[in-house]
């Protein structure tokens, strides 16, 4: 870890990631604000999702329906819109803390100085560790604070659920942004990093949802680590949370270590 | 002090550098030229341990540069051929975020260097010209007093005003005891500041000179107006390599036989000697002829 390195990365992204960050939370605390109009029409909202195809609604995650805050917030928040904005950060940023400085040749001036590649590649993510968490904790907290203020009864508020609901969340992103940063150690050329990192982690979504859709093939559902991630289930208590998050982030941890050892040992065109 | 040793590495296009070696001693500023595509950025990559060697290494002092890369940087100065900032600096927070990777507590020896170049730190790098971006690039390969300094074209982008006091730069760091490695194209530049030179095409290095070697290389062409057209007639039947004739005006080659040139054109009444100096690429291309010619 090179502090210098860190603040001067920090410095130059924490703008961008407040953007995540202050969208994310933004969008909770409206969702928030509008549940209590929706929990008064729960009940036809409910039949009308029976009457949906199931492929479909599991596909968007909302076969808990709207009988709670936290099903309602998982299908609707969790398992569609936080999702996706965090899944963006997970391809982009890594990407720019690499291939980026890469392809620019600005990393050239990082390497001049004495501190070593892997140093450099592990400062660089724990700049995409210390966003991720950043975006996640003002969710978390937006969330609880939203709760509090615009929902009366707020008793019925599942504190313990809605925090394991954003662990989850979290591993998830982790691993994303693991493989995401692997593609970007590996990378000469920003511009391909970002196409390849997107189409995998994109892939991924889609084949979730394809997999969720159409009972028939199921069995795609092995192929993609959203599979290990289903807000839906984890809010009904029925997810087995522990083990899932376990593989998300042993995926991401490999995937972290590989890219450092990997920038190690690579040629750099600089 | 900085030692190349039988250092290859082949591209898979076939192309890349062969068994490139020369040594460089400490105080020694040395050249490093060739035409574009030779292999010299190639050779510098590996020089600074951005790119691991199939076979061989380089050295400097002692330490491997690939091995070793982070320890061995503390000795190194680098200033890379084309140079890109971090985005959204200034100079001045680009040259403190340096400073502070470097871990150089000194300032003075900065605030000099940009007392010297004149150029305002201030300035945003991305509203910086090309001249600008190199100026802070040279403050940020010499202000923490390395002992090598490798510099990819180093004046390139900077006025000739600049370029001056660049090589009383080097010149001052190098009675200083510095060591330099220097990629040019400027034949002046190399001239005035380097002890020897290496000559590199496609990947190889055909010979490693002595500066004044180099020189006496050189092809100077003059071109010879006489006062009367039928002396240019008589002149043209000397023993000199006469390029072209067209009435009084006669274009000449000369390369070291300045007396004779000077004893020709003595004799008869002059009104013009205007010169052409060769470029050191065309030195390059004559180098190479011969050397071709001569196998």
């Amino acid at each position: 870890m090179n502090f210098s390195l860190y603040k001067q990365m920090m410095k130059v992204n924490i703008k961008g990631m407040f953007n995540y960050a202050i969208g994310a939370a933004f969008y909770m605390i409206l969702m928030v604000w509008v549940y209590p109009s929706i929990a008064k029409t729960a009940k036809p909202l409910n039949d009308m999702l029976k009457v949906m195809p199931a492929g479909m609604t599991r596909a968007f995650n909302m076969q808990s329906g709207f009988g709670s805050f936290e099903t309602y917030i998982s299908g609707e928040f969790y398992g569609l819109l936080f999702t996706l904005i965090v899944s963006i950060f997970c391809v982009m940023i890594p990407i720019q803390l690499i291939a980026k400085l890469v392809d620019q040749g600005s990393m050239a001036y990082l390497l001049t100085t004495p501190t070593t590649r892997g140093k450099v590649a592990f400062t660089q993510a724990s700049v995409f560790l210390s966003g991720l968490i950043l975006i996640s904790a003002i969710t978390t907290v937006c969330g609880i604070i939203g709760v509090h203020i615009f929902i009366d009864d707020s008793s019925s508020f599942h504190v313990n659920r809605f925090i394991q609901l954003n662990v989850a969340a979290f591993a998830l992103f982790f691993a994303l942004g693991g493989i995401s940063f692997l593609i970007s150690s590996l990378s000469n050329d920003e511009k391909k990093a970002l196409g390849i990192s997107g189409g995998i982690i994109f892939g991924f979504y889609s084949l979730d949802i394809i997999g969720k859709i159409s009972e028939k093939v199921d069995w795609i559902k092995h192929f993609t680590i959203f599979t290990l991630y289903s807000p839906s289930e984890i809010v009904v208590g029925k997810a087995d949370l522990t083990n899932d998050c376990a593989i998300l982030f042993f995926i991401g941890i490999v995937a972290f270590v590989v890219s450092i050892l990997a920038f190690r040992k690579r040629d750099l065109p600089l | 002090m900085l030692e190349v040793q039988n250092l290859t590495k082949k591209f898979k296009s076939g192309k890349g550098i062969f068994n490139i070696t020369f040594s460089i001693k400490r105080g020694e500023v040395f050249g490093f030229l060739g035409p574009n595509g030779a292999g010299k950025s190639t050779t510098i990559r590996h020089i600074m341990g951005f790119m691991k060697p199939d076979t061989g290494y380089v050295k400097i002092n002692e330490l491997d540069t690939w091995k070793k890369q982070g320890e061995v940087k503390k000795y190194i100065g680098y200033l890379p051929g084309e140079i890109a900032f971090i985005e959204g600096m200034t100079g001045k927070s680009f040259l403190d975020f340096m400073t502070e990777m470097q871990g150089v507590k000194d300032l003075s020896k900065r605030n000099e260097l940009i007392e010297r170049l004149q150029f305002d730190v201030n300035t945003p790098i991305r509203k910086m010209s090309k001249g600008m971006k190199q100026k802070v690039g040279i403050v940020a390969a010499f202000m923490h007093d390395p002992e090598v300094i490798i510099l990819d074209e180093p004046t390139s982008g900077l006025d000739p005003l600049m370029q001056k006091v660049f090589i009383e730069m080097v010149l001052e760091e190098k009675a200083k005891g510095k060591t330099f490695l220097m990629s040019s194209h400027s034949f002046p530049e190399i001239e005035r500041t380097c002890d020897r030179a290496a000559i590199i095409k496609d990947g190889v290095v055909i010979a490693v000179k002595d500066i004044h070697e180099l020189q006496s290389m050189q092809r100077k062409l003059f071109e010879v107006i006489f006062k009367n057209s039928s002396d240019a007639n008589k002149f043209i039947h000397s023993n000199l390599q006469i390029e072209s004739h067209e009435g009084n005006r006669v274009r000449v080659a000369i390369q070291g036989n300045y007396d004779q040139f000077i004893e020709e054109t003595g004799k008869y009444p002059v009104q013009n000697i205007a010169i052409y100096t060769q470029s050191l690429e065309e030195v390059f291309m004559n180098y190479y002829d011969r050397s071709e010619a001569s196998r």
